[in-house]
């Protein structure tokens, strides 16, 4: 036993990629998500209209920030701006003041009813958009893209990493193919499924569990194909930097991790600190999630969700471009030089 | 017309110098063997004129440019372990490498069409890799251990092919630690320890070395008699052979070790010349 335990320990310390996800995972894992797990809100967008607009504005307090004074704006306004995710939260001050509430952020809209019954008599609360606060509502739609990139990532690593192990990726790279005509070939098929899946879980997501469906067919198929495009990407790229199945699990887990975790999915973005927030905003899932939830629930208008739709679009173009860079590594090693002797003059 | 071009290269992995300063040209139709023990640097040579390496020094042209996506075109490779899909089937296989290169897919071999390659014999799946490798008609062939593991009727077959492609004009290099396949080429070109050692036909690779034949009823006692002197000596049959040393300096081993045996030069044969390049 003695020689086995031993000889793990020696295996083990040269396997520095698994020695760093059991020493330095669990120290980042537990710091940033436990900064970002948690339901408390600390900062609620809000929207105060109607005449009464600046004195309300002072009567509010932490966690409602103020983002936007209008005395002229009225209950279409305040509908507008929650539709368009630029408040949570807004208060139409008039002969009846409303509160209108944006279900869909489900946390942040429970956080700003509790803090209602501190409300002076005759205010009126509305919640809009997820009326029930159901929790299939806004979970749906986020777990679309956790079921595409799950799919996406470790499908296509897997793909590729096995034309390594088997050695064609040999015989590809001595083939007049270039690098992005194997990616592309390799992702076609799994894009396909991809796609089929998308349709599948959102069809079932729909009929299963009651989601309503308000917002624009091609904003969604833009959403998800944008989506689908990165998550093959982190695909591709992953193959490139492992040896063999086992590291391309290991590597996609990692990548999938952090997004379940922080891209609003189940924790709301409100309440994480600012430095957990800009590692969500670095993650595709983040953007997925908001676009989804605003064309499922609110169907919010593209001009809302064009910060998202470049998000996903720079992150699709940044990945695989890398993952093509990478992979002409193992395809075309001798291209530079080559392109170098040619342009050189005689 | 030279269609391989090496000149002066290099390739270092690391402190490790696996080709170092090789020069190398084969010319059209040429069938050249590149032969070594394990390590002498065969394969990293054949990769780097394949373009899968960048030498660390010196250059390779192949037809009068430097390896890239265009010579690709013009090259067939059969690797070791073939290349092949083996969730395909024989056809599929075929039909993927005519459809890359754009040309019509050969007929899969006899006793191959329908069937997964990874159900197929070696033997089989040899000759779909070389039918995948030649659909395209390639001006030159890079094989590297072609017959490794085929039965002597199929390497004869396969060979056969080869050397008809070879008449007809296109270049082979082959890879090998096999005497049997290295004597079907042209030329030969032996490698050790990274560099080039030797060039031209069995008879000029083995040249002058002689190896000294020991013939003894006590054989193990004269066998580990010439290990202790550090002499390397072969079996063959119940005598023993030690290339590359003096009749003189054998016989002075075993008088010593009180062995009496019949002790006569012969001729070396070129795998104990590879011996005596591969020994440092």
């Amino acid at each position: 036993m003695k020689a086995m335990i031993l000889k793990e320990f020696r295996q083990l310390r040269r396997d520095k990629r698994t020695v760093a996800m059991l020493i330095a995972i669990p120290i980042v894992l537990l710091t940033v998500f436990g900064y970002a797990a948690r339901f408390d809100i600390t900062d609620i967008p809000t929207a105060v209209l109607g005449p009464g607009a600046s004195v309300a504005e002072g009567m509010l307090q932490e966690p409602f920030r103020v983002t936007t004074v209008d005395p002229a704006g009225d209950a279409g306004t305040a509908h507008d701006l929650l539709r368009d995710g630029d408040a949570i939260v807004a208060i139409v001050t008039g002969p009846t003041t409303i509160v209108y509430v944006d279900g869909t952020e489900l946390f942040t809209a429970q956080s700003a009813l509790r803090r209602a019954g501190s409300l002076p008599p005759g205010v009126q609360v509305e919640i809009l958009f997820n009326p029930e606060l159901s929790t299939a509502n806004i979970m749906i739609p986020g777990l679309i893209g956790f079921v595409l990139l799950a799919i996406g990532t470790i499908i296509t690593s897997l793909g590729v990493v096995r034309e390594r192990a088997e050695g064609t990726i040999e015989q590809l790279a001595v083939m007049p193919l270039r690098p992005r005509d194997v990616i592309v070939g390799k992702i076609a098929p799994y894009f396909m499924f991809g796609v089929l899946d998308l349709v599948l879980i959102t069809v079932l997501g729909l009929v299963l569990f009651d989601v309503p469906f308000r917002g624009s067919i091609l904003l969604f198929a833009m959403g998800g194909l944008l989506f689908l495009f990165v998550a093959l990407g982190f695909g591709v790229l992953i193959s490139t930097v492992s040896q063999s199945q086992g590291e391309a699990i290991q590597l996609a887990i990692m990548v999938m991790i952090p997004q379940i975790l922080l891209s609003g999915m189940i924790f709301p973005l409100q309440s994480m600190p600012m430095g957990v927030r800009w590692i969500a905003y670095l993650l595709p899932l983040t953007y997925f999630v908001m676009i989804m939830r605003g064309v499922f629930l609110k169907a919010t208008p593209f001009h809302a969700l064009s910060m998202p739709y470049m998000a996903l679009l720079i992150m699709a173009v940044v990945v695989f471009g890398l993952a093509v860079l990478r992979f002409r590594r193992d395809l075309a090693p001798t291209r530079r030089a080559s392109r170098r002797s040619q342009g050189a003059p005689a | 017309m030279s269609i391989v071009t090496v000149r002066n290269v290099t390739r270092r992995f690391g402190s490790f110098t696996a080709v170092d300063g090789v020069d190398l040209d084969i010319g059209q139709g040429e069938v050249v063997g590149i032969l070594g023990a394990n390590g002498a640097g065969k394969t990293t040579l054949m990769k780097m004129i394949l373009g899968l390496l960048r030498p660390t020094a010196g250059s390779i042209t192949l037809f009068g440019r430097s390896p890239g996506r265009e010579t690709r075109r013009r090259i067939g490779y059969v690797p070791q372990d073939l290349g092949l899909w083996r969730d395909l089937t024989a056809d599929e296989n075929l039909q993927f490498s005519a459809g890359v290169f754009g040309v019509r897919p050969s007929p899969a071999p006899e006793g191959s069409g329908g069937r997964l390659v990874g159900d197929l014999s070696l033997g089989v799946q040899r000759r779909v890799a070389f039918a995948a490798a030649l659909q395209h008609q390639p001006d030159l062939l890079i094989l590297d251990e072609p017959t490794s593991g085929v039965a002597p009727l199929a390497r004869a077959r396969l060979w056969e092919e080869i050397r008809s492609r070879a008449e007809a004009g296109t270049t082979v290099a082959v890879t090998t630690h096999y005497m049997d396949e290295a004597r079907q080429a042209d030329r030969l070109v032996l490698m050790a320890g990274g560099r080039v050692i030797g060039t031209g036909s069995e008879a000029d690779i083995v040249g002058s070395l002689q190896a000294v034949v020991v013939a003894t009823d006590h054989w193990d006692a004269a066998f580990t008699a010439l290990d202790e002197a550090g002499l390397a000596a072969t079996m063959a049959g119940t005598d023993l052979r030690v290339p590359g040393a003096e009749t003189a300096a054998v016989e002075a081993v075993l008088h010593r070790a009180g062995i009496s045996a019949a002790v006569t030069a012969s001729s070396a044969t070129l795998e104990e010349a590879m011996v005596v390049a591969g020994t440092p």
